[in-house]
């Protein structure tokens, strides 16, 4: 969650039966009403099927997601929030004093997918992207990148499928001035980890059948 | 809070059931048509069975129109059983969240949105009983109607038999027609109505 001086972002809510926690959690920073914007990078039902007891939640709020799941997501249930569909090209949102861009990050893994950093805390927030599937206790950030590499490559190379899609990703992030990137699963990557990152992933096949 | 977590599957159950009640009713209609071919050709040996056959008609339509009807408060029902199990279930998430952050100074900022699906969900509560009790009418009426299925399948054989033989056959089926089709209707209402029972 990104807060401004009015205003909350909420990324990537989560599924129905984190919502009680998810709530909670967020409710210890900030009070109801100032979660004006939920945003959910795509249409996964771990990152967004929660949107019908959010939508009981918040009244007035907006969901940003790309245009391309706007019928689809509707369907976890959307009365109250209004859609505010994301451009494939990205684009970026202003909440008062913070300023947040929309990185395209389609097909990795969801055909219509953004990413979400913030220039001036130099955080990438990757979504799929340096996921790794490891036990919920496992530290918070990347401590051995050579170590850590065994738990991401068998996702990355099954659920992505396209090879074009990686590096178009991996060449417009490389531009980026990035601190931290944060993948929705596994640990955060620092520093140099981050290159490392973009390095092993440009380099990796994915859309394969890997065992 | 409703105790009961599946009178939304309830619902649809008796939308699905009223739907092919209507369907079936369709067919009585069709039986009515047949009916009315077989007296034109039997000319005056089936005089007796002309008035039958617009009691017959007179049944499919009133069959069909009820059946339409009291499918349409179902599918109704079942939409506001829906909406009423979100809000219950909002409810309870929300509680769970009161338990989880409690202490917090922002725990309060809920309480809008607490009371406001909370009315809500007596909004739909009360707007759910009507709607039960407007299907049981229904369902009560089309039920009577029906009875005078039986006593027109008993004249229907009887006018029947004093047909000549050639059309005797079909009158016969014309009145197994009208007496199946009934029981069908009859045995998918009576299922409703059990279950209407069941949402009470």
């Amino acid at each position: 969650m990104v807060t401004s001086k009015n205003n909350a972002f909420l990324m990537d809510p989560g599924g129905v039966e984190l919502f009680s926690a998810m709530l909670a959690n967020v409710i210890k920073e900030v009070p109801v009403e100032k979660i004006t914007h939920i945003f959910a990078s795509h249409q996964d039902p771990d990152v967004i099927s929660s949107l019908g007891l959010w939508d009981q939640a918040l009244t007035t709020a907006t969901l940003h997601s790309p245009w391309i799941w706007e019928g689809f997501i509707r369907h976890f249930g959307m009365n109250n929030i209004t859609y505010s569909p994301i451009p494939d090209e990205g684009g970026s949102i202003q909440l008062d004093e913070v300023s947040l861009q929309y990185i395209p990050a389609h097909y990795l893994h969801s055909s219509g997918n953004h990413n979400i950093y913030d220039p001036k805390a130099k955080i990438l927030m990757s979504g799929d992207i340096g996921a790794a599937l490891e036990e919920p206790e496992a530290p918070l950030f990347v401590e051995d990148f050579e170590q850590h590499i065994p738990k991401m490559k068998m996702f990355h190379q099954r659920w992505m499928p396209s090879n074009r899609a990686k590096n178009d990703w991996v060449a417009r992030v490389r531009k980026l001035d990035i601190e931290m990137m944060c993948p929705q699963h596994g640990r955060i990557f620092r520093g140099d980890d981050v290159k490392k990152f973009l390095d092993w992933f440009e380099a990796l096949e994915v859309g394969i059948l890997a065992g | 809070m409703s105790d009961s977590t599946n009178y939304f599957v309830a619902a649809a159950v008796i939308a699905a059931k009223l739907d092919r009640a209507t369907k079936v009713s369709q067919r009585l209609s069709l039986t009515a048509s047949n009916a009315r071919v077989v007296v034109l050709r039997a000319g005056e040996s089936a005089a007796g069975f002309r008035p039958l056959t617009d009691a017959i008609h007179s049944l499919a339509d009133i069959t069909v129109s009820s059946s339409k009807r009291i499918n349409t408060i179902a599918a109704t029902l079942s939409k506001t059983s829906v909406q009423m199990f979100r809000a219950d279930r909002a409810l309870k998430y929300f509680l769970d969240v009161y338990a989880r952050a409690k202490g917090s100074p922002n725990l309060a900022s809920l309480d809008e949105s607490f009371e406001r699906t909370k009315a809500e969900y007596e909004r739909l509560s009360t707007l759910y009983r009507k709607q039960v009790k407007n299907l049981g009418d229904e369902l009560s009426s089309i039920e009577s109607e029906l009875r005078s299925a039986v006593i027109l399948k008993t004249l229907c054989e009887t006018e029947a038999t004093r047909a000549k033989g050639e059309y005797r056959e079909a009158f016969i089926s014309v009145s197994r027609n009208v007496e199946s089709t009934a029981r069908e209707i009859k045995e998918l209402i009576g299922y409703s109505r059990r279950q209407v029972e069941i949402l009470k």
